[in-house]
């Protein structure tokens, strides 16, 4: 009993990482204390994706018109992703061309590498894989 | 400040059709580099992971310049 109980309380910690992975960029990192890496992934995915919003606005933020592949990518960088595109809706924000282009570009790699690190943080927890010590070469 | 800060997100910026543009894809290659470099590295030292992110940057930039460099080519030598 004490065994099953072990498996669907790590099975649910795995959940809670990647969720945590996901709802943060680079929290599900910080929940094994893998701090520097939390730290490197949170600053790079949201960066990347503020730069695609800064390149073609909160325009490129559009489920409707765009195929729906496109916004999964950009949903998988955060869950606030759908809020902010909810605020965008309502605004009267248009883009075209390469700012168009470059910003969803910029805005579905930002998810994709951030489903990366959903994977990576889930397989670190699952494998016990914590902060390694040791010492910087030279 | 905060209000000049929003508005910037609220019309795009404007991107010629020129080779500049194309300078576009380098913030894009480091962040590739940085994360899957993050997520690859078994042990995070600074130095080793510095010197891996601008080794893996250098060649993503390289393959792009190659790509970039062909494409023209098959382009220049179809269209003359």
């Amino acid at each position: 009993m004490k065994a099953i109980r072990d498996s669907v309380d790590f099975v649910l910690f795995l959940a809670i990482v990647g969720l945590a992975a996901w709802v943060i960029p680079g929290a599900g990192h910080l929940l094994i204390r893998e701090n520097k890496r939390a730290v490197i992934i949170c600053m790079t995915v949201v960066g990347l994706f503020v730069t695609g919003l800064y390149i073609g606005s909160l325009a490129v933020l559009e489920p409707v018109q765009t195929a729906w592949y496109i916004f999964a990518g950009q949903m998988l960088t955060t869950p606030a992703v759908g809020m902010l595109t909810d605020y965008a809706q309502k605004g009267d924000y248009f883009v075209a061309g390469r700012p168009a282009d470059i910003g969803l570009i910029y805005t579905i790699i930002a998810g994709l590498l951030n489903l990366l690190c959903i994977s990576n943080a889930v397989y670190m927890a699952y494998t016990g894989r914590g902060r390694l010590i040791g010492e910087d070469d030279a | 400040m905060m209000t000049a800060l929003l508005a910037a997100f609220t019309s795009p910026i404007h991107i010629g059709t020129d080779w500049v543009s194309m300078l576009w894809m380098f913030p894009l290659l480091a962040a590739i580099a940085i994360v899957y470099k993050t997520t690859k590295m078994r042990v995070l030292f600074w130095r080793r992971f510095i010197r891996e992110v601008l080794i893996l940057f250098a060649t993503l930039s390289g393959f792009m310049f190659a790509a970039i460099v062909v494409l023209n080519l098959v382009t220049w030598l179809a269209t003359s």
